[in-house]
């Protein structure tokens, strides 16, 4: 009894933590970009920018040890839940990656012109896309289902910051020609931020997958409200 | 060969649709079992549905093999066995001591997890159980083999040489020669006993090809300790663990959403 297969083990516990690795790079992405935007500071915007590749290499690498562990061991239940999930948080965090770079683009254009306006809102959806990314990460490893349903309610926040930001710089544009191009900058820059956030909602919908085995995918948002 | 892998989308199986459409074949009730004082099953109650394939897992020693061998009575013929219970064929009791065994095996045909041709021609090999129930003509008889080898996958690889022994085929061969031998007496439903255990991964994959095939017109239970087989050829698959079903389901939800933790720790391979 209880005679767990170890090398099976070792190396999902291996491909969780790489997986954690990856997350952590991803978050931490974001932060630098929205705080390189806030400071006007193009030396953090040009790291951004070039950093891409750690993230890369942990893509193609945590790619290979889920094909590994599928071949190698056909794992069943729980555990090929837990593969089939990691496959697909891996790409949701190579897209958050990809996803800064396209901030930090935006930023280093938008860096180029006078301030529009004070930046509150874009920090704001940062600071939630963050708490987003880190709290479907932490329900991963914790296999917590009520915080990945959390997740999913957090999503109508941005959702709705991204409207209000876009109607706030419309004003903006129409006003002062002048401010139509940095404008777009920040409007791109918030729906970059409202993409990140949906890749925290894949994240979550795949942790109560892997968990409990419901598919929680394209429902009405009612179904998010079991936290 | 083909590589054919069968994914057809089911639904799930508490659907109204579904259930409408499966009938039982089998319904074991309340069965229990002993060899002398040991109770080998304890109340096991399961349906095996019409027409599909079902699967019987579980380790060693857990029972799985024991309710095979209840479902066609080999266990008659040995001292100190004996079952309680129902199992019940198209809604009679087979355990009856009114039941007649001749007739009850050629309605269930078995294949071991060896092959185990006679030691006679292919011919005679397909041609032997149907003697004991029916008397045909030659021409019948000829025609019943060669449908029996046809539909055992068999027929291409053997119609030139029925007359060389049984013994002189590969092994995944004999294996098909033992299903055409219980397939020649018309049974409806065909028990495994791990059919592929002994067999190579291509004769293997033509066995499981074959059970595909076969369950258009027959019900099928298989034991396996293949778990991947288990979740390739089967649609409903029983655990069982020290005599007792712990669980059954649609095989698909059984292998990636068991309800039982004793079932998950088993196909997950935690314990075994």
């Amino acid at each position: 009894m209880d005679r767990v297969v170890p090398h099976f083990q070792e190396e999902l516990e291996a491909l969780q933590s790489r997986l954690l690795e990856m997350g952590g790079l991803a978050e931490e992405r974001v932060r630098a970009c929205i705080d390189a935007l806030e400071s006007r500071d193009l030396g953090v915007v040009a790291q951004v920018m070039g950093g891409d590749e750690p993230i890369n290499q942990l893509h193609i690498e945590i790619d290979n040890r889920c094909f590994r562990l599928l071949a190698l061991y056909q794992p069943m239940a729980t555990d090929l839940r837990a593969i089939v999930s990691a496959v697909k948080i891996n790409t949701d965090l190579e897209r958050v990656g990809d996803l800064a770079v396209n901030i930090a683009e935006a930023a280093q254009r938008y860096t180029t012109h006078p301030p529009v306006k004070k930046l509150i809102d874009i920090p704001t959806m940062g600071t939630i896309a963050q708490t987003m990314l880190r709290d479907a990460l932490d329900a991963y490893v914790r296999r917590d289902t009520a915080l990945a349903h959390a997740v999913l309610n957090a999503d109508d926040q941005l959702d709705a910051l991204k409207t209000q930001v876009f109607r706030d710089l419309l004003t903006y544009m129409i006003k002062d020609p002048v401010t139509v191009e940095p404008a777009l900058d920040l409007i791109l820059i918030s729906r970059h931020l409202e993409r990140i956030g949906d890749h925290a909602t894949n994240i979550a919908e795949d942790v109560i997958f892997m968990v409990s085995a419901q598919d929680v995918r394209h429902h009405p948002p009612a179904t998010h409200e079991r936290a | 060969m083909s590589l054919a892998i069968h994914t057809d989308v089911k639904e799930p199986a508490e659907t109204p649709a579904e259930t409408a459409a499966v009938e039982n074949k089998v319904s074991v009730k309340r069965l229990n079992f002993y060899y002398g004082a040991y109770r080998a099953l304890s109340d096991i109650n399961v349906n095996l549905l019409k027409n599909k394939v079902t699967a019987f897992i579980g380790p060693s020693g857990c029972g799985k093999s024991t309710l095979l061998r209840i479902l066609n009575r080999i266990y008659d013929l040995y001292p100190n066995q004996r079952a309680e219970g129902e199992v019940l064929l198209d809604g009679e009791n087979i355990l009856s001591p009114k039941q007649d065994l001749n007739l009850l095996r050629s309605r269930i045909g078995m294949v071991f997890q060896k092959p185990t041709p006679f030691p006679m021609s292919i011919y005679d090999n397909v041609a032997f159980g149907i003697g004991l129930y029916e008397k045909l003509s030659r021409a019948e008889m000829g025609e019943r083999v060669e449908s029996a080898l046809r539909r055992a996958a068999l027929w291409d690889e053997v119609k030139d040489k029925l007359q060389a022994s049984g013994l002189s085929l590969s092994g995944g061969q004999q294996q098909r020669l033992c299903i055409a031998r219980a397939l020649a007496v018309r049974p409806d439903i065909l028990l495994m006993d791990e059919p592929a255990s002994a067999l190579d991964p291509i004769a293997t994959q033509r066995i499981e090809e074959l059970v595909y095939d076969l369950k258009k017109d027959y019900t099928i239970v298989i034991v396996t300790h293949n778990m991947q087989q288990a979740a390739r050829v089967s649609d409903y698959t029983a655990f069982f663990w020290l005599g007792k079903l712990v669980e059954f389901d649609r095989t698909e939800k059984l292998f990636t959403a068991p309800a039982e933790q004793l079932t998950e720790d088993y196909v997950t391979g935690r314990f075994g």
